[in-house]
């Protein structure tokens, strides 16, 4: 069945920049106003028990979810494999490079989310908050936005494929 | 549990207020209340995500992909290199059918700007050049790994909420993650002094 949302596609092509665009104005003032982060939340959390930021991520989870919930009621086709675990099991959502096993987008999973956490820590937050900051004049965060910049075309030219080469010389993928 | 619930009610008590006062100041104030709590922001960032599936899906998957930061702009950097250098990187299906791709991260900036403005919260912070390194080469480092994981933590949060238990065993690493920075900067802070 093929996915059909609630704009035709000669229409979406077109909204797709302008949806996102207001989307993130929105995403970005609320940002801006609350501080919200996600590393921040668990950082938080985990030295000084504050929760204040956690229960946002934790929001962000629960309002997903309930959004999927609702939107998928009123239109099904739009979400054609919600709820995921029913219709694909264990394989995740389309995002990381393709064609891989189970264990091997685990094993990706854990590498890439200790190391998101990790330089997350350090640096003082997740990209949002990154972005947020660099907004609001912090130019160590605008260096920030710049590495994810050219991070994003390394990945691409480079990483992706050498990393899915080795998993797969692994025996893994 | 029951923080969560008083955490709830008092961000909730001003909400009533704005019912009965019809002062357009105090309402501004108000909503800019709700804005401030991350309870609420985090509710209306997943349910936002999930409008956006619900109108754009048609334009190409994948799904849960309302909000990202790290592939939203893995996409508009690629979708530029390829215009200008003429390469073929690869991008989400709905970056390449649309006829721009998703500009999330450019509102982000540009709403965090025009909110840092308004309210009067724009402070320009320099560092010492060798912490821009640190953070241009962790900028590079975590968008790689967050493009290992399929997205950062905020559409892990969407995938989890899609119903993928990756995209739990990845915040899951995120919170090790954490605790192992932490541990790094408790003790780079104690032999500093």
């Amino acid at each position: 069945m093929v996915a059909a949302g609630w704009l035709s596609k000669d229409v979406a092509i077109i909204a797709v920049p302008i949806v996102t665009l207001i989307l993130g104005l929105i995403i970005g003032w609320l940002g801006q106003r609350s501080g919200f982060c996600s590393i921040g939340g668990f950082r938080d959390f985990f030295m000084f028990k504050h929760t204040r930021l956690l229960f946002g991520y934790l929001a962000l989870i629960v309002g997903a979810f309930i959004g999927y919930l609702v939107f998928w009621l009123i239109t099904p086709s739009a979400f054609t494999n919600f709820f995921w675990l029913l219709h694909n099991g264990l394989m995740p959502v389309p995002g990381a490079p393709a064609g891989l096993t189970v264990a091997a987008y685990v094993i990706l999973a854990v590498i890439g989310g200790i190391a998101v956490g990790l330089i997350g820590v350090l640096l003082g937050g997740c990209p949002l908050r990154q972005c947020v900051m660099t907004s609001e004049g912090n130019l160590k965060s605008l260096w920030f936005v710049i590495g994810m910049c050219v991070g994003a075309v390394v990945y691409t030219m480079w990483i992706s494929g050498w990393g899915v080469a080795l998993l797969k010389a692994a025996g893994i993928a | 549990m029951k923080n969560f619930v008083t955490f709830i009610y008092s961000g909730a008590a001003p909400v009533g207020m704005a019912e009965t006062k019809a002062d357009k100041n105090e309402k501004v104030s108000c909503l800019d209340t709700l804005a401030k709590n991350p309870l609420y922001v985090g509710l209306a960032i997943g349910i936002l995500a999930a409008l956006v599936q619900v109108l754009l899906i048609s334009a190409g998957g994948p799904e849960a992909y309302g909000f990202c930061v790290a592939c939203h702009t893995r996409d508009v950097v690629n979708v530029a290199v390829n215009d200008i250098a003429g390469t073929k990187l690869a991008v989400a299906a709905i970056s390449q059918n649309a006829i721009l791709p998703v500009l999330t991260v450019i509102g982000v900036l540009i709403g965090a700007f025009i909110s840092a403005r308004y309210y009067r919260e724009f402070r320009a912070k320099t560092g010492k050049a060798v912490s821009y390194v640190w953070y241009l080469a962790g900028g590079i480092f975590f968008m790689i790994f967050a493009l290992f994981m399929g997205g950062c933590p905020y559409r892990l949060g969407l995938r989890i909420g899609y119903g993928d238990v990756v995209a739990l065993i990845g915040v899951i690493a995120i919170i090790a993650g954490v605790l192992a920075g932490i541990k790094i900067a408790t003790a780079l802070a104690e032999r500093e002094g």
